[in-house]
């Protein structure tokens, strides 16, 4: 009996450590190799402080973690800008480091590592036997899945997810990405060092046989097997894990010193196997075993879509005459343009990139409530400009004032919440999350996604999500694209992609919009719900900066245009103006 | 500690050199897969594992001559290699689609154990001892080395400098290129990436490969033996350039072995393993501060008020 008690004791324990790694692997998409590491930090620190100091095991716990939380922001500081295969080097190398230096330094024990812990002593109650540690590793396990859950399921959850999925476009509607990847990096060390000196507590001692390269494997086929992005499936995927070698070695019957060994052979096929049929695990992100025991079993995730489908706005636009705007409402335009209080200024912005000029001397106005249009050649750096202006470049010379105030050097999520946004030309929408996830993501000042009120029991977090679920909501029915909110974004056809990412910049409720390309590649018949839209969202008071290949797209829309080549501006006006440039029509209009 | 003489010195930069052809080689090899497929291939080490097991076993349980064992091992693991690209990593990247690092990751993290632990339940998790040629130790300017050193050194420039020739003048060199810069660009211009990949995961393991046979020959074959050098591959692959010549991924091999030997000056032996991925550490942060964004942060542009 003990000993299946020890089996459970060994799943929610190992269990504790995989649900920390989900939440950094599986929602914030950080793979990490050195979790297992980070949890030998935590059990080694135990073991030393209780076997050299008679530390009580939870204050070296404590500790721990802090050294722990440490370590693990201060990896995930040049984490910041390195690719997925860069990251899992520097995290190789930093388990490397960490194990090295256990098992050099010898005070740690060398290769025996540190054994005979003391019994320890829970308030007065010694946990000698195996059932005295039942509940401790249940509340163990209950505190790190608590974490995880109320991490993992908040609107902090889907920003991480959206760093998991693009970080530029996430960076782009205001998160703070670095600090999100940073402390979510310092959190689960600190979890994994938890879990990891509960181990060591449990098994009294700590070795580095205990968290060496075959535990680190184990932790991470618990994740893939259960499912990445879901905790639930974690403690499935721990309990399958732990259980396969008795049931391996008793109903099997393969001797002891084999089992061990096919144990591990199981494993990795399982693992290679699984990420061809399964990728998403035993029970994927987003299920929830507690809906499908209550029947609610088949979350809606595909529309039934005909060719036929267009976005319902369409139906109230398309009796409009699709025609040429006549001049007199372009000078119209023209006229209101020039009256309407400037928001944003650039002045002498210039970026070279090595000999490569990409901007000269930028002299660009958006004004309220209009939309202004660049066009040029390909090439001509239109898209820098957006770049330049939204933080993502950094600028050699000049200044760009967004009502009077400075954006030069400030980040592009800085830039966002100053009230100026971007689409982008190739969309980037977060593919793994639903339509409605999207737009909530882009949705301003939500508490729950500050550490602070996620710490306690908060009722506004929840009020605030049903307010930003239902902006959401407003958002995509505005561009028609409502019966899709539980959809995947993955799932949408690209004209749909680009209606998605206009709701999601309108949902920041940023005043300065700047749209790379928002009808180009689509449907004929969208490109007028398109332009509709647009000009909806001008006539809302906000300020438009389009960039567009489409002269009738341009001609309809632009209240003002700015002619771009080699990274200058060599003329602006009208578009009817500038198509009656003789010299600009060679360059670009082609007539 | 720091009672240095030029003896030792000279003896540390002669195992540096030697044990650095080995890093080289298996860095060329691992920066050739990764740079030219992009697959994370954890499996690297159980192929080199396996090539000095398959020797061993035509060696001294078929009883073949060394040399056509060592040669037929090389070749069946450098075959395996392929295989695994063909028959798991790539049905796999094309399921994945954008997540495919993570899954080719995660699959060959799994063929890595799997494969290591069915060596230990097909050969026994012990320690065999592998004769070949006999042992012949050379003195030359002081220093001690024996003739597989020599070997080792030899066929490790041999293959590098084989396989730049190749990059740099024949057509498989310029296919293996094309597909290196861009994948997709490659297959429309008639390339089939598909067998590219199939080839350089031949050629990658064909290197890891020589590399087992001269450590399998210098000191004996055992389950784990492909856990360190795999993490060697790694280190000198990335920091000679997964991109770059072969020439300087096999120079930085020599550089990481002479890290290593030197800071034993320093260093107790037990840290020195340790020093060398420390490097590894530095480097990369110092990859992440040149990056752009972190260097805006701390170079704020001149502003020319207008």
């Amino acid at each position: 009996m003990s000993l299946w008690i020890n089996y459970f004791v060994q799943i929610l324990l190992y269990g504790a450590l995989a649900l920390s790694l989900n939440l950094l692997l599986g929602y914030a998409g950080q793979v990490s190799v050195a979790h297992a590491a980070f949890g030998a930090i935590g059990g080694y620190t135990m073991a030393y402080t209780s076997l050299e100091h008679g530390w009580n095991f939870l204050l070296g716990t404590l500790l721990g973690m802090a050294i722990a939380f440490v370590l693990g922001t201060l990896v995930a500081l040049p984490a910041l800008k390195l690719s997925v295969e860069y990251l899992i080097l520097l995290t190789l190398g930093v388990s490397s480091v960490i194990l090295g230096l256990l098992v050099a330094y010898p005070s740690f024990g060398g290769t025996y590592g540190l054994i005979s812990l003391p019994a320890p002593n829970l308030f007065g109650w010694h946990l000698r036997r195996p059932e005295d540690w039942v509940l401790p590793a249940l509340v163990a396990v209950a505190i790190v899945y608590v974490i995880c859950h109320r991490i993992g399921e908040s609107p902090m959850g889907r920003v991480l997810k959206g760093l998991r999925e693009d970080p530029v476009a996430t960076s782009a509607l205001g998160k703070n990405v670095f600090a999100y990847k940073v402390s979510i990096f310092g959190l689960t060390s600190a979890l994994a060092a938890f879990a990891g000196a509960m181990l060591a507590a449990w098994l009294r001692l700590a070795t580095p046989g205990v968290y060496g390269f075959a535990f680190s494997l184990t932790i991470v086929a618990m994740v893939i097997f259960g499912g990445i992005g879901n905790l639930a499936g974690t403690m499935l995927g721990a309990t399958i894990v732990v259980l396969l070698e008795p049931v391996l070695r008793r109903v099997i019957k393969i001797e002891a010193a084999k089992a061990s060994f096919v144990q591990l052979i199981i494993y990795g096929v399982a693992l290679a196997v699984l990420m061809r049929l399964r990728p998403q695990g035993a029970l994927p992100e987003g299920f929830s075993l507690w809906r499908w025991l209550r029947g609610d079993r088949a979350p809606k995730t595909r529309v039934e879509m005909t060719a036929e489908w267009v976005p319902t706005i369409v139906q109230q636009t398309t009796d409009r005459p699709d025609t040429d705007l006549p001049v007199a409402v372009q000078e119209r335009h023209e006229r209101t343009w020039h009256e309407a209080p400037v928001v944003l200024r650039t002045t002498g912005v210039s970026k070279r990139f090595g000999g490569i000029v990409a901007a000269s001397e930028l002299e660009i106005e958006l004004r309220k409530g209009t939309i202004t249009a660049l066009v040029g050649p390909n090439g001509a750096g239109k898209t820098t400009v957006f770049n330049l202006l939204t933080g993502a470049i950094v600028p050699d010379t000049g200044s760009i004032l967004l009502n009077g105030e400075e954006l030069v050097g400030l980040d592009p999520h800085q830039v966002a919440r100053k009230g100026m946004v971007r689409t982008f030309q190739d969309v980037r929408l977060f593919n793994r999350l639903t339509c409605l996830q999207n737009v909530m993501l882009a949705v301003q000042h939500q508490p729950g996604e500050t550490f602070t009120a996620l710490a306690v029991p908060n009722g506004r977090v929840k009020q605030a999500e049903a307010e930003t679920k239902a902006k959401a909501l407003d958002w995509l029915r505005f561009v028609g694209m409502a019966e899709f909110a539980d959809i995947p974004a993955a799932a949408l056809s690209y004209g749909q992609t680009k209606l998605m990412s206009l709701a999601r910049v309108l949902a920041t409720e940023a005043d300065v919009l700047l749209l790379d390309e928002p009808a180009s590649g689509i449907d004929t018949k969208w490109v007028d719900t398109m332009l509709e839209l647009i000009e909806q969202v001008r006539d809302q008071g906000r300020t438009v900066c389009v960039v567009e290949h489409n002269l009738h797209v341009v001609g309809r829309l632009a209240d003002h245009t700015y002619f771009m080549e080699l990274g200058q501006i060599t003329a602006q006006g009208t578009i009817a103006e500038l198509t009656n440039t003789p010299r600009l029509a060679e360059v670009y209009f082609g007539t | 500690m720091l009672a240095l003489t030029f003896e030792t010195f000279r003896q540390l930069t002669v195992d540096g050199f030697f044990r650095g052809c080995s890093y080289g080689l298996l860095g060329v090899g691992f920066a050739l897969i990764l740079g030219v497929t992009g697959r994370f291939h954890f499996a690297y080490g159980f192929l080199y594992t396996l090539a000095a097991y398959l020797a061993f076993t035509f060696a001294f349980r078929v009883n073949w001559p060394f040399w056509l064992s060592a040669a037929i091992g090389v070749v069946l693991a450098s075959v395996g290699g392929s295989l695994i690209e063909a028959r798991v990593y790539r049905p796999l990247a094309r399921n994945a689609g954008p997540t495919a690092l993570l899954a080719v990751f995660v699959a060959a993290l799994g063929i890595g154990i799997a494969g290591e632990n069915a060596i230990r339940l097909l050969w026994g998790a012990n320690t065999q001892s592998f004769y070949g040629p006999t042992k012949e130790p050379y003195t030359v300017w002081d220093a001690i080395f024996i003739n597989f050193d020599v070997w080792q050194a030899a066929s490790g420039i041999t293959i590098t400098l084989a396989l730049a020739a190749m990059l740099r003048y024949t057509a498989l060199g310029r296919r293996i290129k094309a597909t290196r810069a861009n994948p997709d660009l490659a297959r429309t211009i008639g390339i089939d990436s598909d067998r590219v990949y199939v080839i350089v995961f031949f050629l990658g393991t064909f290197c890891a490969s020589v590399a087992a046979i001269w450590y399998a020959l210098k000191y004996t074959v055992d389950p784990a033996m492909g856990t360190l050098p795999v993490t060697y591959a790694f280190v000198t692959a990335f920091l000679g350039g997964t991109q770059r010549s072969p020439i300087r991924v096999f120079s930085m091999g020599i550089v990481v072995a002479l890290i290593e030997q030197y800071s034993s000056i320093w260093l107790e032996v037990r840290y020195t393993q340790t020093a060398v991925f420390v490097v590894l550490v530095l480097y990369l942060t110092y990859l992440a501060i040149k990056s752009s964004a972190w260097t805006a942060r701390f170079s704020r542009p001149r502003i020319a008020r207008a």
